[in-house]
């Protein structure tokens, strides 16, 4: 009986781990592919000889900055992405506040309007958002970009930290409120400093959505200056096709900053998936 | 209270108005219109007239649909196997959970560059597989049958979202639930299969949810990859209002993005009535 079931679990366990090892294989063997070939030469790249270098070079990475100047679209997506996850976090918790401790006209209209609005397709919005941003003298500018963002991602800023701020005891305030202590001395002195979990899940969410994303990036900025990694990235189908070690580098290095963040502030990323999906 | 309140409240509702409540009313009421360079008349529903008996706008809706069951299908399965094992704490989950999950943050315009090189008909890593195995290669993003499945095939194994939204609900089980069953003598597949998955549904439900709303937004691969070609094979509803947008006909654009906002809403009605999202049983 006993020996049984060691087999089966034995069994099981193999099973297991063959499962995992394959859906590992097939979602991650084209990345490591393309990290690993990004230390190849072209003709290296275009023989297709062998998996790993050899031997092998940095070219790519010294061309992906000398001739394509890769370090422009990543200072302006570091902008975007610290600018848009400020502006999203700070109005997501000066909203999410009053809404989840306070009883105020509006506060469920508030709570509703920005829950439904995370799951709108904000892709189909192409022209009202050219026309908006171009109206307002935006267009083609970093603020124009970063205030873009920090609205895309405020719904999102909103729910997660509405729900984190709920689960807070509701005696944290009252001893200041006593004091006589004002709405944003309170805020700041004693709701901020105990909110930062859930601030920290936020900014860490989306400065990687932000790093990542594409669409309205290309919708709203043209000039050299202002493109982020991703249009940078796109281009390289076009116009750098014949440096595909460039590309590959380029390509690399683009994926590095949003998986250095998340498996360095794993906790975070998860926790707060967890927390904006199951709304 | 009532200032300070209005003054907290003010920079989110501003921005939340002005990038997202004005913009779906000129969505919506733009859509009658004819719109272009040369100027802005409404013209009743002529936009969607033309969008019923546009073939090329249908081919790009059973496109999405085609792109959303392989989420259903193939990638949300995936992500549920893999979440249940690694829920177990098997030895070495912890990396297993990091490694699976990598893929997520990885952006989509980075996807498009990595699989234009693995379809590369000259070195692609695809063709250098099957040549192994003795099947010859062919060009798959520029052959007609060919580019919808390879484009699906990009995000089909990343699965590592769905994976831990199920590793975070098997957690929230009570434990003596399963106890009890290891007490009845049922093995470990009969526990994972008759008390863990039926526990799931409700994320199993979010998944969906969370899968079509991606499907209807998809873009950036399909974009970079095959900018919705060969002849339409690949395009999706979003890569063709962009079309309508880069090709000046504004009005048209905005019928079809009022087309996804509105099937958006209906994923989202449908889907919590469905699996009962938002209701607790445990």
């Amino acid at each position: 009986m006993i020996a049984r079931r060691l087999v089966t679990r034995t069994m099981s366990a193999g099973a297991y781990y063959g499962f995992l090892a394959f859906v590992m294989i097939a979602a991650l063997g084209p990345i490591v592919w393309i990290m690993v070939s990004s230390f190849k030469t072209n003709p290296q790249i275009l023989s297709n000889g062998s998996f790993l270098p050899h031997p092998a070079t940095a070219a790519g990475y010294r061309n992906v900055f000398t001739e394509v100047h890769l370090q422009t679209a990543l200072v302006n997506t570091f902008i975007y992405a610290a600018g848009g996850t400020a502006g999203a976090v700070l109005a997501g918790f000066l909203a999410a506040y009053p809404t989840s401790r306070l009883t105020f006209p509006g506060r469920h209209l508030m709570t509703v309007v920005f829950s439904v609005a995370l799951a709108v397709p904000i892709v189909g919005l192409i022209v009202p958002e050219f026309f908006i941003e171009k109206d307002l003298g935006l267009f083609d500018s970093k603020l124009g970009l970063i205030l873009f963002y920090a609205a895309m991602f405020f719904p999102l800023s909103f729910v997660i930290q509405r729900a984190f701020l709920v689960s807070l005891p509701f005696e944290i305030e009252e001893a200041a409120m006593l004091d006589g202590a004002g709405y944003f001395k309170i805020l700041g002195r004693v709701v901020a400093p105990l909110a930062v979990p859930g601030l920290a899940t936020v900014a860490v969410l989306v400065f990687i959505f932000i790093w990542n994303e594409y669409f309205f990036a290309q919708l709203l900025t043209i000039s050299f200056g202002n493109l982020n990694i991703q249009v940078t990235l796109a281009e390289f189908r076009s116009a750098f096709q014949r440096d595909t070690t460039a590309q590959l580098a380029g390509t690399t290095i683009a994926m590095l900053v949003p998986i250095t963040a998340f498996l360095g502030l794993q906790r975070y990323v998860i926790a707060g998936l967890t927390a904006g999906s199951s709304r | 209270m009532a200032i300070p309140i209005a003054l907290s409240v003010l920079p989110g509702v501003a921005l939340f108005s002005i990038f997202i409540l004005v913009p779906i009313g000129v969505l919506a009421v733009t859509s009658f219109s004819d719109w272009s360079v040369i100027g802005l008349h409404f013209v009743g529903t002529t936009n969607y007239a033309r969008l019923i008996h546009d073939s090329i706008f249908w081919k790009a809706f059973t496109n999405t649909v085609v792109y959303a069951a392989v989420g259903i299908f193939i990638q949300i399965p995936i992500g549920i196997v893999t979440g249940m094992i690694l829920a177990q704490r098997i030895r070495g989950w912890k990396v297993f959970r990091a490694v699976l999950f990598a893929p997520v943050v990885v952006s989509g315009a980075a996807y498009a560059l990595i699989f234009a090189n693995v379809y590369d008909s000259r070195y692609g890593l695809l063709n250098w597989v099957l040549h192994f195995v003795g099947i010859g290669g062919r060009d798959w993003l520029y052959n007609v049958s060919t580019a919808l499945p390879a484009v699906a095939a990009t995000y089909a194994f990343n699965a590592g979202f769905f994976m831990i939204l199920v590793m975070t609900e098997v957690a929230a089980i009570p434990a003596d639930i399963l106890e009890a069953a290891e007490v009845d003598g049922a093995t470990r597949l009969r526990r994972q299969r008759y008390i863990v998955l039926p526990l799931l549904r409700h994320i199993i439900g979010t998944c969906v949810l969370l899968s079509l709303l991606s499907s209807l937004a998809f873009f950036d691969i399909v974009y970079i990859l095959t900018s919705g070609g060969p002849n339409n094979a690949t395009l999706t509803l979003t890569v063709y209002a962009f079309q309508q947008y880069t090709a000046d006909s504004w009005g048209y654009a905005n019928a079809i993005g009022v087309f996804i906002v509105l099937v958006g809403f209906i994923v989202i009605v449908a889907m919590k009535k469905l699996f009962r999202i938002g209701e607790r049983e445990l």
